[in-house]
């Protein structure tokens, strides 16, 4: 490859300093001919998933500019809706915890609900079937009959003085019964520990859960973490053998470097450079720093998502893209509008 | 105590408009793109679009303030051209490219699907 594509395609990690790093990838500002459009961004781009299941993935995003990529990843944690508990009604709180205290870690608490089934509520109006789900939250301590004489064990000393997420219920209203199975809605895990109550406490809330994104409040954010890294490549300039091989394969995350046995030696050998943490540690040793070539390939994205809201994360990046195009749509309509305005 | 509601910074205020636009009266073929209630999620995308048009001779975008939610966003076209085509031009080319990459990203997934069934 030469020069000029080398430093367009990959930024290079040395010793002290990492280059090439600008994506100027087209346009006025690169000495690259080939201009965008939307035939060449169809041939250059590819998605690839890696890893799937339901609640966390990664997937390759090959030939996309670093601002788009970046883009998925801030409306994946601000922008993308999901449901929280908003409000708290407070009947009776004698534990030892305060009322706003519970009521925002009681929001904290991550929901199961499929936020595109429901619509934002409109402030100053009455709750509705698809705008609110209501929960409720009965606990009451005391002391366990059957405890043994001399036990100083709270297991065994109280009853419900643990209140977990699981002891939120939920009580539907009108026609959600129907819409949702009792599966679908309700805290994602079972054992979150809300308060720790003694004999005589008593927490009893009515909860409601509303639809809403994360800018407004982080509890609404439906990923636990959304992040993309660029993908490694590390490139061994001259045959690594023995001693040295041995000390390259510690400098790189376990399966990354292995060594082959060649004439009754140990050759190093590149075998995944993809989950390398890019430590650069090689580059303390002086024999090796200038034997190896550590570069990351600009515009091939590791994407990863983790869901926390029981949506999968496939279709949490679809919703993501949904959003992006909205946003996009809505800037091009006011675009119009506002060279009519001109015209007039 | 005093800090502003969080929904300011994604709902327009009454009357606000999204995008005001002040030509350049120095520079010809040089505007200024005032985009309310947005943030670098657009503004970095549609600027690195805009670099990529042979036609734009600058192009730049700033947030001027973490508290006042805007984004400012400046475009300068050569003779033939003008900002708010080539602005018109590159967020057609985004939303083209997004729909793309939803199709591709949708039949990725069922790939996926398909190899583990």
């Amino acid at each position: 490859m030469d020069i000029q594509n080398q430093s367009r395609k990959k930024a290079q990690m040395n010793k002290e300093e990492v280059t090439d790093t600008n994506s100027t990838l087209y346009g006025r500002m690169s000495d690259f001919e080939e201009q965008w459009s939307l035939e060449t961004y169809e041939k250059n781009s590819d998605i690839r998933v890696v890893k799937m299941n339901k609640t966390d993935m990664e997937f390759d995003f090959i030939g996309v500019d670093a601002s788009v990529a970046n883009s998925f990843r801030r409306i994946l944690l601000s922008e993308v809706p999901s449901m929280a508990l908003e409000k708290v009604g407070v009947y009776n709180n004698t534990s030892i915890i305060p009322d706003e205290v519970l009521a925002h870690r009681l929001g904290l608490i991550p929901l199961k609900a499929d936020a595109r089934q429901f619509s934002y509520r409109i402030p100053d109006r009455d709750a509705i079937e698809t705008d609110t789900l209501f929960f409720e939250l009965n606990v009451k301590c005391s002391w366990n009959p059957k405890r043994p004489k001399d036990s100083s064990d709270p297991d065994e000393m109280y009853i419900n003085h643990k209140v977990y997420s699981k002891d939120i219920k939920w009580t539907p209203i009108g026609a959600q019964v129907d819409l949702h199975g009792p599966n679908d809605v309700g805290p994602l895990e079972p054992d979150i520990l809300i308060a720790k109550l003694r004999p005589g406490h008593e927490i009893s809330l009515k909860l409601e859960a509303v639809k809403g994104i994360g800018k407004d409040h982080a509890k609404f954010c439906p990923v636990a973490t959304a992040f993309y890294r660029l993908l490694p490549e590390i490139t061994l300039k001259r045959p690594i053998v023995d001693e040295q091989a041995e000390r390259l394969q510690k400098c790189f995350s376990p399966g990354v470097i292995s060594l082959d046995d060649k004439d009754g030696k140990k050759v190093a050998r590149v075998q995944d450079a993809r989950y390398d943490s890019c430590s650069r540690n090689v580059m303390r040793y002086d024999d090796l720093a200038d034997a190896v070539q550590l570069s990351r390939i600009k515009d091939h994205f590791i994407f990863s998502i983790e869901s926390s809201c029981g949506t999968e994360p496939d279709e949490l990046f679809i919703e993501a893209i949904k959003v992006l195009r909205d946003k996009c749509r809505k800037f091009l309509a006011e675009m119009k509008k506002s060279d009519l305005m001109e015209t007039k | 105590m005093n800090a502003p509601p969080t929904f300011e910074s994604f709902v327009l205020f009454d009357g606000e408009k999204k995008i005001i636009i002040d030509l350049d009266t120095k520079v010809p073929n040089a505007a200024l793109f005032t985009v309310n209630k947005e943030d670098h999620t657009l503004g970095n995308m549609i600027r690195n679009q805009l670099l990529k048009d042979p036609h734009v001779l600058f192009c730049g975008y700033k947030q001027p303030h973490p508290l006042e939610h805007k984004i400012i966003l400046r475009v300068q076209t050569t003779a033939d051209y003008s900002p708010q085509d080539a602005l018109k031009n590159a967020i057609t080319d985004l939303i083209s490219e997004l729909s793309l990459l939803e199709e591709r990203f949708r039949s990725a997934i069922q790939d996926r699907q398909e190899g583990i069934d």
